[in-house]
């Protein structure tokens, strides 16, 4: 993991142990201290942890454990009070195209059709008109939403209106997907097929996954690797290995180790 | 001033006060219509024209003052001044609105001034408006703009402020940047809900400002109906209360037409 470590101060010692390769994320002695009015409060401490390019690393936790708040200081959306963030070797200040970021509530743009949405971080890039088309279509076939195009979020339902929000924030050919609990809005059923939808994308993309959730079930699921949280103040418990090769059963002893494994690991608490 | 758009709202706003479109509400607007015509006719039986005037009087003189080209020139002139102002007091409110309720710097320097100008009635403004533009079409437009300005303000700030912080954050990670592509990508057609419902609140209002535009006897609709009560000939005074009617019926319900399409995507 001893990281090409591109544009950042040499020597920095830590981005070599926590940078891993071009597009991974390191995430280095994250803390974050709000003040609510009724003091202080330690929000995250010391968070360290890496993910390697093409990995897909989920981050779970109890609620309370700062999963959004390290979620958005990754994306750039909020500052840490310690440590960095860097992407692709890069520190992150502010938010970036080269992070695709998916919240649990969708939150497209009503306004704009189906297309539209997939299209919007498109308009602003450099890629010409015709260029920018294709990948749009791209974009909507890899979703399965291509008949739903001309449509507004409004007549779509939850599952669908996730997978445009995933799609638009892959249009723009970030090399990191972060998401924040992005199936916790949707039934069961449609969890489940959101999840295998999302491996197939990834496995298809490549695409670096940092993906945060409280369900543990899922994380096992998806991730190589999850990072446990325990809360007060929010930590890294411990880094768990996923090794149950893919597709994953739920029925698998193999899975409901791992499960019980994460589910200890939470509930140590602390 | 909520109320002054006529129309009742079923959350999305949209849906038309006539009710022009089901035969249900249609028939009970007429019925309703018809009722309050002959109670108003009954009653004034009872009563000297002076003091009520039956329907059929204020109709006979709504066509006198139509067919002899009155009315049809006070309307002109009293949409001279109509329209710069409403366009003025709209186009400055929306504007206001939105500079202010997306910089916290501008909101936090006019605050106070807001809060000493906003009381003021734009009746009150009249002196401003002769001393600074003339008893003329210009000054009448004044004292509607001022009226639609506040109205557009803070239904526009009410709109900014209540657009979803998530909404911005999803455009800064698709790669927003800057304040103007902020508003322009996001901001306003996020709040573009609020802001029509405050323009055709506003447009309703300029209407009934043309009364007051009109008070230092600049010709027009507004003049007519002051004059009329002055002569106690309450029954043109009623038929020019009409006039300002039809206009602002005719004003909404194109403009409604207009915001339905503009927000298709509400449906």
């Amino acid at each position: 993991m001893a990281g090409v470590n591109r544009d950042s101060e040499a020597g920095d010692e830590s981005a070599d142990r926590y940078g891993g390769a071009d597009t991974g994320v390191a995430v280095d002695g994250v803390g974050k201290t709000y003040d609510d009015g009724g003091g202080p409060v330690r929000a995250l401490d010391d968070v360290s942890f890496a993910v390697e390019s093409g990995e897909f690393v989920c981050v779970v936790g109890p609620s309370g454990c700062g999963k959004t708040t390290l979620f958005r200081v990754i994306a750039g959306l909020t500052g840490a009070t310690d440590g960095s963030v860097r992407v692709a070797g890069a520190p992150v200040t502010a938010p970036t195209t080269d992070m695709g970021v998916v919240f649990q509530e969708y939150h497209l743009f009503p306004w704009l059709t189906v297309e539209e949405n997939v299209g919007f971080g498109l308009e602003r890039s450099d890629r010409p008109q015709g260029e920018r088309e294709r990948r749009v279509d791209e974009m909507l076939d890899l979703v399965g939403l291509t008949e739903f195009r001309d449509s507004y979020p409004k007549s779509l339902s939850g599952g669908m209106k996730q997978r445009v929000a995933i799609a638009r924030s892959l249009a723009v050919d970030p090399e990191l997907l972060l998401m924040d609990e992005p199936f916790g809005a949707v039934d069961a059923q449609t969890r489940e097929m959101l999840q295998r939808e999302l491996l197939d994308v990834w496995a298809s993309t490549g695409k670096t996954v940092l993906f945060v959730t409280h369900d543990v079930a899922e994380a096992v699921t998806l991730a190589d690797r999850i990072v446990v949280m325990a809360a007060e103040p929010g930590r890294v418990a411990e880094i768990v290995d996923v090794d149950v090769p893919r597709p994953r059963e739920r029925g698998d002893p193999a899975f409901g180790e791992h499960v019980a494994r994460v589910r200890e690991l939470i509930g140590a608490g602390p | 001033m909520a109320t002054d758009t006529g129309g009742k709202f079923d959350g999305s706003g949209l849906r038309t006060g006539l009710g022009l479109d089901d035969p249900r509400r249609l028939f009970r607007g007429t019925a309703g219509l018809i009722g309050f015509v002959a109670l108003w006719y009954l009653v004034s039986l009872t009563q000297p024209a002076i003091v009520l005037p039956s329907p059929v009087a204020v109709a006979a003189e709504f066509r006198g003052q139509l067919v002899s080209g009155t009315m049809l020139e006070a309307l002109a002139s009293s949409v001279r001044h109509w329209v710069p102002g409403t366009i003025a007091g709209t186009g400055l409110g929306v504007g206001a609105g939105v500079a202010f309720a997306w910089s916290g710097l501008l909101d936090d320097v006019t605050a106070p001034l807001v809060r000493v100008l906003r009381p003021v009635p734009p009746l009150a403004l009249i002196g401003f408006a002769i001393a600074w533009f003339g008893l003329n079409h210009a000054g009448a437009a004044f004292i509607i703009a001022v009226g639609g300005f506040w109205i557009n303000f803070y239904a526009t700030y009410g709109a900014v402020e209540g657009v979803s912080e998530d909404l911005v954050d999803v455009g800064r990670t698709l790669g927003v940047r800057g304040d103007l592509d902020m508003i322009r990508s996001v901001v306003l057609p996020a709040s573009l809900p609020g802001i029509t419902t405050g323009i055709r609140t506003g447009l309703g209002r300029c209407w009934m400002l043309v009364i007051a535009a009109e008070i230092f006897s600049v010709p027009g609709v507004g003049r007519e109906i002051l004059r009329a009560s002055n002569n106690l000939r309450v029954d043109r005074a009623i038929a020019y209360i009409l006039v300002l009617s039809l206009m602002y019926l005719v004003v909404d319900v194109a403009f409604r037409a207009v915001q339905r399409r503009v927000l298709a995507w509400q449906a």
